[in-house]
Parts: C-alpha cells; sequence; structure tokens
C-alpha cells in the first residue's frame, strides 16, 4: 500500500478531530470553570497566594450579584450562558516552566478548563501560551509584563495589562520631565534578575536609554535567588548612577537594599520595574530604607477618589486577604473580569468563540479599576490602551506621581 | 578595577565564606560520623531562621542573644531527628544507602510543606536588630556587622567543636563510633546516643548561622534550598567527613565566588564555584581534605 500525501492529511485531520472532541463537547455546561497556574510554592508562594484571593474577589463579584460598575456584577453569573456559575481551578507551576507546561496541559486535558490565566513569571508564560495555543483554549497573562510574549504570533494569547516597554517608556518620559525642570539625570544604572522578565525590561531599557540621551553607567545582569549580592552592589556602588533601575522580585529586592545599606550605597533615586518592589512583603522587610522609592505600576489606590467602585473592590479584596490591592492582584482581578466578559459574550465555553469574543473586546476604561483608557487588544492580543503609572513610596503608602493626569502628588526627588 | 574594589570583594568574600563554612561543618559532622548525608539540612537551617524570626516577632529577642537558644533547640531538634527517623532508616535491609537519602529528602518535603502550611509563604525579615544595617568601614571597605559578628561566631564554633572532639571524652567517644560502629559497644558506649549527639551538635551548628542569618537575609520556607546546595559543594570540595575541610571549604567558595563576580558577569559567579570544584573532583577526588 502506498500512502499519499492526502492520505496523511486526512489521517492527521481524523487524529486532530479526536483530539478535539472532548473541547466540543464541552460547550453549554451550568458551570465554567477557568484555569488558573500560579507559583502556589517555592521563592514566589506569597504571589500565588495573593493571586489566588485576587482571582476569587473576582469571581465572587461575577457570580454574585452585586452594584458595581464591572461588566457582570450586576445579576448572578454569565447572563449569556443562562447565568453558569464561575469555577476556579489553581494549578501550582513553582516558577518552573516546565513545570508550567505540564500544570497548562493537565488543566486542559484533565480539569476540562475553557481558559488560563496565569502566570507571574514571564518564564513560565511562554511555556504555558505554547500549550494554550496547541490546544486552542484562550490565555490571558495577568501579570507577565515580558514585551517578547506577545510577538510570538500565538492566536490564543492576550495581555489586557502593559509591558515592560511600555512601562520603560512610562519611567523615561518621568524621567524626561524631571530633567526639563533642571534635576540633574544623566547617568542609569539597570540591576535586573537573569531571566525573561529581568533581560526583556533591561533590553527595553538599554534602548530607551540610548534613544533618550542617558548614559547607562552600570548593567547588572544577576542570577535569580542569590544567596549574596555583595558583589553586584559593589559594581553599583561604583557605577554611582543618577538613578537606579531594578527588575527584581521580592527575595532579590529585599536582599539588594539590605546589601546597599550594609555597603554603604544610597542612590539618589531608585526607579523600579514593580515586581518584588511593589509586594508588601517587601515593604514590610524593607520599607524603612526605601523611603521615596519609586516604581513603575498599573493601579494605584489613588484612584478611589475619582472611581468608588476601586475602593469598594479593595475592601473585599482585603479582607480575604489582609492587603491592599496592588500592581499584581490588580492586574490579575481586572484579567479574571475581562475573560468572564468575553465568555459571556461568546455565549460559550468553546476555546475559539471565547477567543473570538476577546478579539472583539472594546471595555471602557471606566469600567475598571485601573488607571487605563480602555481595554481593546491588538492583533498580537496587546491592550495598547492600559497607561501605566508610576507610584513614590511617601508615608508608608504609595502616591501616583506621573503621567501628570493621573498624579496626586509631585515627586520627591532625590529620594534620600 | 579599583585596589579598593578588590579588597572590598575579597572582604565581603572571606565573610560570606566563613558563613557558607559554618553552614557546612553541621553537614560534614553528621556525614563523617554516620555515612549519613542530611538532604534536610538546608531545612534545617530555614527553621533555625523562622525560630530567630518568631523569637524576635514576639518576645523582641535581638538575634544575637537568640542565636545560643535556637542553637540548643535545634540541638534538641537534630537529635530527635536521628532518634525517630535517621536511625529505622538506617535499619533498611536492602538498599540502605537509598532508604536514608530518601528519608532525609522527605523530612526535607514534608519541613518546607509545613513552613508552608504553618508559617504562610510570605517574605519575613528582622526589622530591627542590634546589628542589621550597621556597618563597620575601614579605610573604604565595608564590613558589615551581621556578617562580621557571622564570621566571628564561625570561627569560635569550629574552634569549640575542634575542642569537643579531640579532647572530651564525648569527643573521643564521637572518634571511636565514626571508627568503628560495631566494636564501640564492647566497650560500653552506646552507639545510638553518640550518633543522636552528632545529629545533635550539626543541627546546632547550622542552627547558629540561622539566627545570624535572619539579620541580613530574608526568611520563607525555600530558604534553605540555596543555601543547601552550596554547603554539598563546599563539604564534597573540602572532603568528606573532614570537619576542618567543610570550614577552609567553606573560605575558599566564599573567596572564589566573590573574584568571579569581579571578573565575570555576576550573573555566572557561580561558575567559578563550581568550577574549582570539578577541578578539585579531578585531581583530588576525596576533597581538599578528605581522608578517605
Amino acid at each position: 500500500m502506498t500512502i499519499t500525501r492526502r492520505d496523511v492529511l486526512l489521517g492527521a485531520t481524523a487524529t486532530a478531530t479526536a483530539a478535539l472532541m472532548p473541547l466540543a463537547a464541552r460547550a453549554q455546561t451550568s458551570e465554567i470553570v477557568i484555569g488558573l497556574t500560579y507559583p502556589m510554592s517555592g521563592a514566589n508562594a506569597q504571589i500565588g497566594v495573593d493571586a489566588q484571593r485576587a482571582f476569587e474577589t473576582a469571581v465572587d463579584i461575577i457570580n454574585k450579584d452585586l452594584d458595581l460598575d464591572l461588566p457582570l456584577a450586576k445579576g448572578e453569573g454569565l447572563p449569556g450562558l443562562g447565568g453558569a456559575k464561575i469555577r476556579l481551578v489553581f494549578a501550582d507551576h513553582q516558577g518552573d516552566p516546565q513545570k508550567g507546561r505540564a500544570e497548562a496541559e493537565r488543566l486542559i486535558t484533565q480539569e476540562k478548563v475553557c481558559a488560563v490565566l496565569g502566570t507571574y513569571q514571564s518564564a513560565v508564560a511562554v511555556t504555558v501560551s505554547q500549550t494554550c495555543e496547541r490546544y486552542q483554549i484562550p490565555f490571558m497573562s495577568a501579570d507577565n509584563s515580558s514585551p517578547s510574549l506577545h510577538r510570538r504570533g500565538l492566536k490564543y494569547y492576550f495581555r489586557a495589562s502593559p509591558h515592560d516597554e511600555m512601562f520603560s517608556a512610562a519611567m523615561f518620559d518621568f524621567l524626561d520631565a524631571l530633567k526639563k525642570k533642571g534635576t540633574k539625570i544623566e547617568t542609569v544604572a539597570l540591576f535586573h534578575e537573569d531571566t525573561i522578565f529581568g533581560t526583556d525590561s533591561a533590553n527595553a531599557q538599554l534602548k530607551l536609554a540610548a534613544e533618550r540621551g542617558y548614559k547607562v553607567a552600570a548593567d547588572i545582569k544577576y542570577r535569580a535567588n542569590s544567596p549574596s549580592l555583595s558583589a553586584e552592589v559593589q559594581q553599583l556602588k561604583a557605577a554611582n548612577a543618577d538613578v537606579l533601575m531594578p527588575s527584581s522580585y521580592t527575595t532579590d529586592g529585599i536582599l539588594l537594599i539590605k546589601t546597599m545599606g550594609e555597603l554603604g550605597y544610597k542612590p539618589n533615586a531608585i526607579v523600579a520595574q514593580a515586581a518584588g518592589f511593589s509586594e508588601k512583603a517587601f515593604y514590610d522587610a524593607v520599607g524603612d530604607k526605601v523611603a521615596g522609592v519609586i516604581t513603575r505600576g498599573s493601579f494605584s489606590l489613588d484612584l478611589a477618589a475619582k472611581r468608588p467602585m476601586v475602593g469598594k473592590i479593595n475592601d473585599m479584596f482585603k479582607a480575604k486577604s489582609g492587603k491592599d490591592l496592588n500592581d499584581n492582584t490588580s492586574r490579575e482581578f481586572m484579567s479574571m473580569i475581562i475573560m468572564a466578559d468575553a465568555i459571556n459574550r461568546a455565549k460559550s465555553t468553546d476555546g475559539e468563540k471565547i477567543r473570538d469574543a476577546l478579539v472583539a473586546t472594546e471595555m471602557p476604561g471606566e469600567q475598571t479599576i485601573m488607571p487605563w483608557k480602555r481595554v481593546k487588544f491588538d492583533e498580537m492580543g496587546q491592550n495598547n490602551d492600559a497607561d501605566p503609572v508610576l507610584l513614590q513610596y511617601v508615608g508608608g503608602k504609595f502616591v501616583t506621581i506621573s503621567p501628570a493626569q493621573a498624579a496626586v502628588a509631585e515627586p520627591i526627588w532625590p529620594m534620600k | 578595577m579599583t585596589a579598593e574594589t578588590i579588597i572590598q570583594s575579597l572582604a565581603s568574600g572571606l565573610l560570606m565564606g566563613l558563613l557558607y563554612g559554618l553552614i557546612a561543618v553541621g553537614l560534614a559532622l553528621i556525614f563523617g560520623l554516620m555515612d549519613v548525608v542530611n538532604f534536610a539540612h538546608g531545612e534545617f537551617l530555614m527553621i533555625a531562621m523562622y525560630a530567630t524570626f518568631f523569637l524576635f516577632a514576639f518576645f523582641a529577642i535581638d538575634p544575637l542573644l537568640a542565636a545560643p537558644l535556637v542553637a540548643a533547640a535545634l540541638f534538641v531538634f537534630g537529635a530527635l531527628i536521628y532518634l525517630l527517623i535517621v536511625r529505622f532508616a538506617m535499619r533498611a535491609k536492602a538498599n540502605a544507602g537509598m532508604v536514608q537519602i530518601f528519608a532525609t529528602f522527605g523530612l526535607a518535603i514534608v519541613m518546607r510543606g509545613l513552613a508552608q502550611l504553618f508559617f504562610t509563604p510570605d517574605y519575613r525579615s528582622v526589622t530591627h536588630s542590634w546589628l542589621g544595617g550597621k556597618t563597620v568601614s575601614v579605610a573604604g571597605i565595608f564590613l558589615p556587622e551581621p556578617q562580621l559578628v557571622g564570621a566571628l561566631v564561625s570561627i569560635a564554633a569550629f574552634a569549640g567543636l575542634y575542642f569537643f572532639i579531640n579532647r572530651t571524652d564525648f569527643g573521643r567517644a564521637l572518634e571511636a563510633t565514626r571508627e568503628d560502629p560495631g566494636a564501640v559497644a564492647l566497650v560500653g558506649i552506646d552507639k545510638n546516643r553518640v550518633f543522636a549527639l552528632g545529629w545533635g551538635l550539626g543541627a546546632a551548628l547550622v542552627g547558629l548561622s540561622g539566627a545570624i542569618m535572619a539579620v541580613f537575609f530574608y526568611i520563607y520556607p525555600d530558604v534553605g534550598a540555596s543555601f543547601a546546595l552550596i554547603a554539598y559543594v563546599t563539604v564534597a570540595l573540602g572532603g568528606f567527613g573532614s570537619v576542618f575541610g567543610a570550614f577552609a571549604g567553606g573560605i575558599v567558595v566564599g573567596l572564589v565566588e566573590a573574584t568571579t563576580a569581579l571578573v565575570l558577569p555576576p550573573s555566572l559567579k557561580s561558575v567559578g564555584i563550581y568550577a574549582v570544584y570539578l577541578l578539585v573532583v579531578f585531581i583530588r577526588p576525596r576533597g581538599l581534605f578528605g581522608s578517605m
């Protein structure tokens, strides 16, 4: 028997159809299952635990009848699917891209989820989103900020929040504005961890620094979760740049600041790429040493003054977690609302239909808890209307200092 | 690169190395005594750090004062772990080595899990202490006080251990049991008591390191992992079973790490450690001071 190309194609189609059968059978259920994959153990376990509370807060709002100006808040469940309620399934990827891949596979094939959200670490988002693509299940980066993620031509990848090029541009806009007012800012020092998050962030910052005429006095790539950062801090100290720009997760952020104190290094200003620098644990550990630190963010509690809903949702989250919403938890919360809204409009749990609904998303900024213009995805699945803000840690809390239209206070510069 | 940078790097490396040595000595002691590798060594360190943190948080006891308390508590803990777990694992008839590995490895996972359950995965930190954030500056070289005191404690603890092993009856019993666990029974030495003492001592030493480290490091359930790996390399580098080797190995690791970070990008600084380790293993498989 000869095997023709046509037979192979037919065979492949049959196999693919067989593999996709359970997906089709998933439509029309009374329960919508959404998968989440986070570091629930290991170095960043607290992020996973906090993320769980944020997603649960969003699901409470969707499943219960509440009077908030968020999509799906009024009325119980998803009206587009006959009031079906959302159930969340959490998977622990331990910050490991390979475990992330396996867990995503398990969520899709065993738990039969119709969408996956995650993952905190961008390195894990790479493998999880590829797995979702293969099964044609929409994946939303809730809190990953690496720009390279949405540039891989994936059809099922979405990100409502800004990426590090947008964040970094906001930082340099801010530096430019200060410079215009006469502040001396000529050199920057980059300090970044060695996974995709730190690397992408540093690449974006290197490019922007060159374009806007800042000299990079030091560009230090360090190993994440290192037992000691004294060699690194010495190099930062020797470079003595006008601005230190770290891209670090919480553990490294704490060690960085402690080591800086021990080695007698106090920069004029720190402008951080969030991550560890937006976490409560970080400020509990070293808050007194970083008064005046600036971090990028996508969320600010200041917004509650203009949009009371933000305060109410923060209270709901705080009741669960004991913490205020921050850069990470706010983005996690919003991505669940956006995904649920798309599933509701798709009127189906079919991956492709949800994808189409996500593509058609057009959510005005006022219906979010973020300082964003709106939520609308481009052909890469990236929302380009998610305006970042810069926050400064003053008097034990964050105040918005940039951009001008969102700012509630003037920046304190230098920080020391 | 200025002379100052080089001296500062070497000084930081030496201080860190003495601490690595102190962490590794306990591991080497237990291995030397009974050929068991304690895969939960990093978790012992983690428990010590949490104990220090809680003494600070609830009773405002400074980590410096807490150190002897924590060491004593860890002594009891280590001895109990031997009596309740390791003793039985050593009785395995088949694959004894594997059973011991799985027993301590399993213990590590259980300890990590329990820590996450009871203490939550949040990062803790001793925010105020007598030593924390203070630095001695000599001619432009910064010597952080926590690490400086850690180095002194490390030297003192090692000297004490050396004295204990070589000059006391218990030490001689320890040495004899290590030489021939069967024969010591004939002269009335209870092997289990000696082994329990060894585990207690090993744990107490790592307890000391944990208390010192709590001042300048963050604390969370997985904190032991990165230090344990260095401790295993340190022990293998210094020579399996040699307490002195572990101590010297720690200093070598600290210095190599600091110099590598000077000449290579800092993200590659552990490469230096493993390169030296491989070199030693090739040239002298028993390690620098190993006697096997």
